[in-house]
């Protein structure tokens, strides 16, 4: 069973003028749930309305979209809303974490804002932390952690709820080629060992070789 | 919503300031309200007091006991009324006081009043010669078993008791029998001297409306209020609470904009974090929720400072300077009107809230 | 200026509120201003604005015309001090009065409280206690003729007026009209002493022979008003000289409103420039980015600073006018009995006081953006990091 498919997907915005955007013409895209793919493109190819609409943040003009099972095509915004607490996971590019809280309670943010898990929570979040190497850093907060442990906070939250399909934005996009490698490293070893599905974003050359496999995306279309 | 408080805790920098001007205007709500009701309670004590469903002045008096006479044939009409149980007379003199141990120009305020039915609080009508002084008069220098001296006559008047909150127009009451009053009036007011058996008002028990019943059975000669219309009568006492009560009013508006300013700015500072927060699950009302809670609690902090700063501006205050009255029940409700106040600032900040898209969470910088 | 300007305008909801903020604070201070002006005016104008420079109270008065009495042995002790010029006597009195013609603010048949101030006026009226200086018509010359407050034209006190005192016939023509001479926030009438004396004797005919409250005492020449209060005071302790302005405002009350307001005039005056003062810190850290970025463009920091007091005087002189444009229609009313006057130079003194306050409680944030360095504009670091 896949994680993403994405079939036929339009997303067009309306401009003020009456004019129109096309951001993404036709995807057909399918993720199995233990594959990672790199979404490769220069900016403005619409790799971020495809990440978005994956992630159940937008939604389409045209075609379908199921993830986990869950066909989130015609979901009301509250039902998208559920859907993000249960099935998805985030890693973004910056604003990560939440800059007040340490980096155990940045894990338990996502369980503060859903179904309260509480104690079950908390254990899970410990766990990620030691999986992570961050069990020394656990009351630490943002500003005191450097730029790898903070995408590794950012990567333990997205893993709390347990999800279908993890999307990450850029996340070596400010990180040195060593740093870089390193993150990659972690993501596929995590992602491979819970046999969770991943959408990587990038426009970085060097890390696909991290993914099982590349998908290309100029102007709105897919590549084969 | 622990998020919020979270961060209300780990970061109060920012809310301490705001916290500052809020706790200067809900020390200005709570001292204009204290003054309001300081300036009333002076005024109107006496009144107050009288346990009695009605008093009486002449018609042409305009509720001024200066100004009022009641003849013992127009009481006699007064106590046939049906509804009318018992009367009393009420008779005032507002003179200085020369009490012992004070200098000769340091004379302490005071309005001795005649009575026959006691007020609340005060116990019967003392010997001749005797007197109850309020608390208010021990400022002055006033004590127990004290004989002072009434106006330019000296008259002396015996302090056998205190009482509390009788105080009228500001003075301190003095309450005595009717013939002390008398005498008291004749010998220092020659022009205002009234005559055996009259008084300038009647206090009188009876049924619930037996103010307009004597009105109307006097056909007009006697003006007749309530104790509430009464105190409500007295000059100045209405226009104080309407004024007062309007600068209060627009003082409110202030807290509300000053509110919804602050918090209008913290939110456009944190749209980005909203963004990320919406992105993973959280709903425009749970993160609406968060601000209405911070905005309750930096209200509420400084409520409770201002109401400390209050009470302790209330002991500091000597008395006989600023009116200052602190309630209880003024306290309570100003911390209520501000915690409306700051629900009411945050909904200029919904909008905002529901519009963060969680879209814009994911690729701020490419 | 041009950045400060569109800045502005480009988050207009914010600043708006922040001037609706200080525009709300500065009308309630320069409405209140008005309020005690007024309201001390109305309690002693008549005192202030009468032209007898000393007034000699019984001691026991407390400094209360009504409370005050004047005997025949303490008349004569104030007559033979040094110093002392002419003396007039000044009976007070408050009584019911019921206009012939209600005004355009009252009713037929509307009674209201009405002080008369008996001074003794000689032939042409201007004995010592008339009135300083009259809007209308002219000083009463015989009995039963009085000069009323002016404010209480509109009850129906105009001149050409007749008050009938209540109870009794008496009955007071009205010559003329005189600015803030109202006693105890109530019409006030200023006529002959004998005139009082016999609605004294008619309100309350069991009543002794009236005595005066007050005398007005001129000094003779060569002695100061102040000179004269020390001689007669030094008579005896029973009785208590004051000079006008004195007398005005140590009638027991005055201190007590002037006390009262000096509290909330503070705590007003306060909120003020810690709001400004607030807000613009809390911009400043929000724009972070574009100073800093600005900065690195080669912006002086002296143009950066001048555009934020630039906007702190718009805001803050942009919520004075509205303010002030909300006190002029108010300032006009009549609030309970007591007449409220725009009051031009507390706008004045107010207006500097708040925009110098502003200015100061700015600083804070005009430290912040002098502490901008611009280097920090190439690694992506604001103010607040």
């Amino acid at each position: 069973m896949s994680a993403l498919h994405m079939s036929d997907v339009r997303k067009v915005y309306r401009m003020g003028d009456g004019s129109e955007v096309v951001a993404l013409d036709h995807a057909t895209l399918s993720v199995d749930h233990d594959e990672i793919v790199a979404l490769v493109g220069p900016s403005g190819s619409g790799k971020t309305t495809l990440c978005s609409i994956a992630g159940g943040i937008l939604s389409v003009t045209e075609g379908r979209v199921v993830v986990g099972g869950e066909d989130i095509t015609e979901h009301s915004s509250p039902a998208l809303t559920r859907f993000r607490q249960s099935k998805v996971g985030f890693v973004f590019q910056s604003v990560n974490l939440v800059p007040f809280l340490n980096a155990r309670e940045n894990l338990l943010v996502v369980d503060e804002l859903g179904p309260r898990r509480r104690s079950a929570a908390r254990q899970r979040a410990d766990q990620l932390l030691e999986e992570l190497g961050l069990t020394d850093r656990a009351k630490n907060l943002p500003s005191e952690l450097s730029g790898g442990q903070r995408q590794r906070v950012a990567i333990g939250r997205a893993l709390m709820n347990d999800p279908d399909l993890v999307l990450f934005d850029e996340p070596t996009s400010s990180l040195d080629t060593a740093l870089g490698e390193q993150v990659m490293e972690l993501i596929r070893s995590e992602m491979k060992q819970r046999d969770i599905a991943a959408v990587v974003v990038t426009h970085d050359d060097r890390i696909t070789r991290f993914c099982d496999r590349t998908v290309e995306i100029v102007d709105g279309h897919l590549a084969a | 919503m622990r998020l919020a408080l979270r961060e209300l805790v780990r970061r109060p920098g920012r809310f301490v300031t705001a916290s500052v001007v809020l706790t200067l205007i809900a020390l200005l709500l709570m001292f204009l309200g204290g003054l309001l009701d300081g300036l009333i309670r002076s005024q109107t004590g006496a009144l107050r007091a009288q346990d009695a469903q009605a008093i009486v002045y002449s018609d042409t008096a305009q509720a001024s006991f200066v100004r009022s006479r009641i003849e013992p044939g127009l009481r006699a009409e007064v106590e046939a009324v049906e509804g009318v149980r018992e009367v009393g007379g009420l008779g005032l003199v507002q003179l200085g006081a020369r009490v012992p141990g004070r200098g000769p120009r340091d004379l302490a305020d005071v309005a001795l009043f005649g009575y026959e039915l006691a007020p609340d609080g005060v116990p019967p009508v003392p010997g001749p010669g005797e007197a109850y002084a309020d608390e208010v008069l021990k400022a002055d220098g006033i004590e127990l078993g004290m004989t002072i001296e009434l106006g330019p006559a000296r008259s002396p008047v015996r302090i056998v008791g205190f009482v509390s909150d009788t105080s009228f127009n500001g003075q301190g009451g003095v309450w005595a029998a009717p013939a002390t009053w008398r005498d008291v009036l004749s010998a220092n007011r020659p022009d205002a001297r009234l005559g055996d058996g009259v008084f300038q008002a009647l206090v009188v028990i009876g049924d619930e409306h037996v103010a307009d019943a004597i009105d109307t059975a006097t056909a007009g000669r006697t003006d007749s209020y309530t104790i509430d219309d009464a105190v409500e009568a007295i000059p100045g006492v209405t226009e104080q609470r309407a004024t007062f009560n309007q600068i209060i009013g627009v003082t409110l508006g202030v807290a509300v904009v000053v509110i919804a300013l602050f918090f209008a700015l913290i939110t456009v500072e944190r749209l980005a974090l909203y963004g990320v927060l919406k992105a993973l699950g959280a709903r425009s009302a749970t993160i609406f929720a968060g601000l209405v809670a911070q905005a309750v609690s930096v209200t509420a902090a400084a409520a409770l400072i201002a109401a400390s700063a209050a009470v302790a501006l209330d002991a500091a205050i000597p008395p006989g300077s600023v009116p200052l009255d602190v309630t209880v029940s003024r306290v309570v409700t100003s911390i209520v009107l501000l915690l409306l106040a700051a629900v009411a600032g945050c909904a200029f900040s919904l909008r905002r809230v529901l519009r963060v898209d969680p879209a814009s969470a994911i690729g701020t910088n490419s | 200026m041009f950045l400060a300007i569109k800045e502005m305008r480009r988050a207009r909801l914010r600043f708006g509120m922040l001037i609706g903020a200080i525009s709300l604070l500065v009308f309630l201070i320069f409405f209140q201003q008005s309020i005690q002006n007024g309201l001390i005016t109305s309690f002693i104008g008549a005192i202030r604005n009468q032209n007898s420079p000393v007034l000699v109270y019984s001691t026991d008065g407390q400094r209360v015309l009504q409370g005050s009495v004047i005997t025949p042995d303490r008349e004569a002790l104030v007559r033979g001090a040094d110093g002392v010029g002419e003396v007039g006597r000044i009976g007070q009195g408050t009584f019911t009065g019921l206009p012939d013609t209600p005004g355009p603010d009252a009713t037929a048949g509307e009674t209201f409280d009405t002080t008369l101030i008996g001074y003794e006026a000689g032939p042409d009226g201007t004995g010592l206690g008339a009135p300083s200086t009259l809007s209308q018509g002219r000083l009463p010359r015989s009995d039963f003729e009085a000069v009323a407050s002016a404010v209480d034209e509109r009850l129906g006190f105009g001149v050409g007026a007749v008050i009938r005192l209540l109870p009794g016939d008496v009955e007071i023509t009205v010559v003329g009209l005189a600015r803030d001479i109202q006693l105890n926030v109530t019409p006030t009438l200023f006529t002959t002493y004998d005139t009082y004396r016999t609605a004294v004797r008619a309100v309350n005919p069991d009543a002794g022979e009236p005595l005066p409250n007050v005398l007005a005492v001129d000094p003779a020449p060569g002695w100061t008003a102040d000179a004269v209060v020390e001689t007669i005071n030094g008579r005896s302790p029973d009785l208590d000289a004051l000079t006008r302005t004195d007398a005005a405002t140590e009638t027991p009350g005055v201190a007590q409103v002037q006390q009262s307001f000096a509290i909330v005039f503070l705590l007003y005056g306060l909120v003020v420039p810690l709001v400004t003062g607030l807000f613009f810190l809390i911009v400043t850290f929000q724009k972070a980015e574009s100073l800093t970025l600005l900065r690195a463009i080669g912006a002086p920091a002296r143009r950066l600073v001048s555009s934020l007091l630039v906007q702190v005087v718009v805001i803050v002189c942009a919520g004075i006018a509205i303010g002030t444009a909300l006190y002029l229609p108010v300032s006009q009313q009549n609030l309970g009995g007591i007449a409220l006057r725009f009051e031009a130079r507390a706008v004045v003194v107010w207006t500097v006081l708040l925009l110098v306050l502003g200015v100061i409680s700015s600083l804070i944030a005009v430290r912040r953006v002098l502490r901008i360095d611009p280097i920090l504009a190439t690694t992506g670091a604001g103010v607040g990091s």
